[in-house]
């Protein structure tokens, strides 16, 4: 692959509990572009995604073994910041999110925890990373309003929005369409199209039209192990694997 | 209809409306002596109450008295509870919500709070009685509020628990996921989503002790004057209420039914708006 390598999963396992649920997984995920995690349910694309800022951690009896380097260092070693590392790897959820104060304190809220930002340049962050995410023509009259109080669609921008405003690096996006209509949904996978030219970005769909649209390379995951992983256009023309082929036209799954 | 078994659909019907008739009367039971209290409070006790309720002392038999100590002693002693009790039930219900699950501190906080949650309030009496009456020598409000405290702290460690649980965890995991640490997500997101039922919990605990007799009889006693020192025995409107009805005299019979009504109007009215903080905020 000529693209860098932005994070490398080697022989990556992960358990809840007694449950083996990724076996051996193998994988980089290329600098600045879209990678697109597909699959039926319960083959671990999520499980894989939430290892990446090692979500998992905050539930016991959750265990990841084997590496994944993040620009040199293994994401998964004990002495790694927590905390640091969910800075540099933001993340969207299945349903948005939005936290139980102001739209403008929704985004303000990251930012304030790692900069010390003055109140004229936090402004212009709130308002650069709403115009990111499409959103701020609609709430820009209403910032001092509740999260909570906007439409489903707007809420999951203002997830995003919140994802970006800290600046990461890499951004997981675990099935951030699932629970929006069409138009809205429209709406992020442009937004994914754009914001790849600065971050790196992956995403956990179960369309498989978006995963076509919106991503560069494509993993197929099925039962916990990465079955194929490639250019998107390849694996949905020509993939090399028979059970890659049967998801994406159908006839499984 | 295919298949229609009329047998089946008729005894389903039946049962359904016998079932329905016998809850229908257990709220008419219910309802009925709720309202039958009310009414004996209100008809006893409003007549009693006038401006000399609120602006005298408590008096012996046969002379003009009101219910001034007992109530600011009533207050005093609650409020002070309150600030004792809520800080620590809040912290621990947080722990138990939040940061306890591995391990086996929590679910050992857990029972035991929930046996202190149905502890008998007169041990809770006898304990601060063995505690700190016996060893001061003297009854005091401090003696009175601690005991109020300690019955209020079970209550608002298991609603801020209750409440924090149902802090649906994907918000943490967004909080979280913006590289906050564990007591910014708590102190920012997740007191943030349950703070109308923490108030309401906070609110419902301040009821509860606001009536508690037993726990002041061994405790702060009682106090036929003005006093607003902590630290000598103080007068309360529970046990002013038990005294005054125990004794033979009418007028304080009368103060008595007064007083009753007082504190069920309290309570009354601490419930009504701790449920509508709770609906405003759900609501929204």
């Amino acid at each position: 692959m000529a693209v860098p390598e932005k994070i490398s999963v080697k022989d990556l396992n992960f358990y809840y509990g007694n449950f083996h649920a990724l076996k051996n997984i193998n994988l980089g995920i290329p600098d600045n572009h879209v990678t697109a995690f597909i699959g039926p349910s319960g083959c671990g694309k999520s499980t894989l995604l939430r290892t990446f800022n090692r979500m998992y951690q905050l539930y016991p009896k959750q265990v990841a073994k084997g590496e994944i380097i993040l620009d040199g260092e293994n994401v998964l070693d004990a002495k790694q910041d927590l905390n640091l590392l969910r800075a540099k790897v933001g993340m969207v959820f299945q349903k948005p999110t939005p936290f139980p104060m102001s739209i403008y304190d929704n985004i303000a809220f990251g930012i304030k925890l790692y900069e010390n930002i003055k109140k004229t340049d936090l402004n212009d962050r709130v308002e650069w990373a709403l115009r990111k995410a499409a959103l701020w023509n609609e709430v820009k009259d209403k910032l001092d309003q509740s999260g909570t109080s906007l439409s489903g669609g707007q809420q999951q921008r203002l997830c995003i929005a919140r994802g970006i405003a800290v600046k990461p690096e890499v951004l997981l996006l675990d099935e951030p369409c699932s629970a929006l209509d069409p138009i809205s949904t429209a709406r992020i996978e442009e937004l994914i199209h754009e914001l790849k030219s600065d971050y790196t970005i992956v995403i956990v769909t179960h369309n498989m039209q978006q995963a076509a649209r919106v991503s560069d390379y494509t993993a197929y995951m099925y039962l916990g192990e990465l079955i194929e992983f490639g250019a998107t256009d390849m694996m949905f023309t020509n993939p090399d694997r028979k059970e890659t082929e049967d998801y994406i036209t159908g006839k499984f799954g | 209809m295919i298949g229609l078994d009329k047998k089946r659909y008729f005894r389903r019907r039946a049962i359904n409306a016998f079932n329905l008739t016998i809850s229908m009367m257990a709220v008419v039971f219910a309802l009925f002596f709720l309202t039958w209290i009310l009414w004996t409070l209100v008809s006893n006790g409003l007549s009693h109450l006038g401006t000399s309720t609120f602006t005298q002392m408590t008096a012996p038999p046969g002379s003009q008295g009101g219910l001034l100590n007992a109530i600011a002693g009533s207050l005093l002693m609650v409020f002070m509870a309150t600030i004792i009790g809520t800080p620590v039930g809040v912290l621990a219900g947080t722990y138990l919500a939040e940061f306890g699950r591995t391990g086996w501190l929590a679910p050992t906080t857990r029972f035991i709070n929930d046996i202190l949650l149905s502890a008998p309030s007169i041990v809770i009496g006898l304990f601060v009685y063995e505690l700190i009456v016996r060893r001061m020598g003297h009854f005091s409000g401090w003696a009175g509020a601690l005991a109020l405290a300690l019955i209020a702290l079970p209550v608002v460690v298991r609603t801020t628990e209750n409440m924090l649980q149902l802090v649906p965890n994907s918000l943490r995991e967004a909080a979280a996921a913006l590289g906050a640490p564990q007591w910014k997500v708590v102190v920012m997101v997740s007191y943030r989503a349950a703070r109308a039922g923490m108030l309401t919990g906070m609110l419902l605990a301040v009821a509860r002790i606001s009536g508690e007799t037993a726990p002041l009889l061994f405790t702060a006693l009682n106090n036929q004057f003005w006093s607003s020192d902590l630290n000598s025995p103080m007068s309360s409107l529970a046990v002013i209420i038990f005294q005054f009805a125990m004794s033979p005299y009418e007028d304080w019979h009368y103060l008595a039914w007064g007083g009753a009504l007082l504190i069920t109007l309290f309570v009354l009215g601490l419930n009504v708006l701790a449920r509508s903080i709770f609906r405003k905020n759900i609501g929204s």
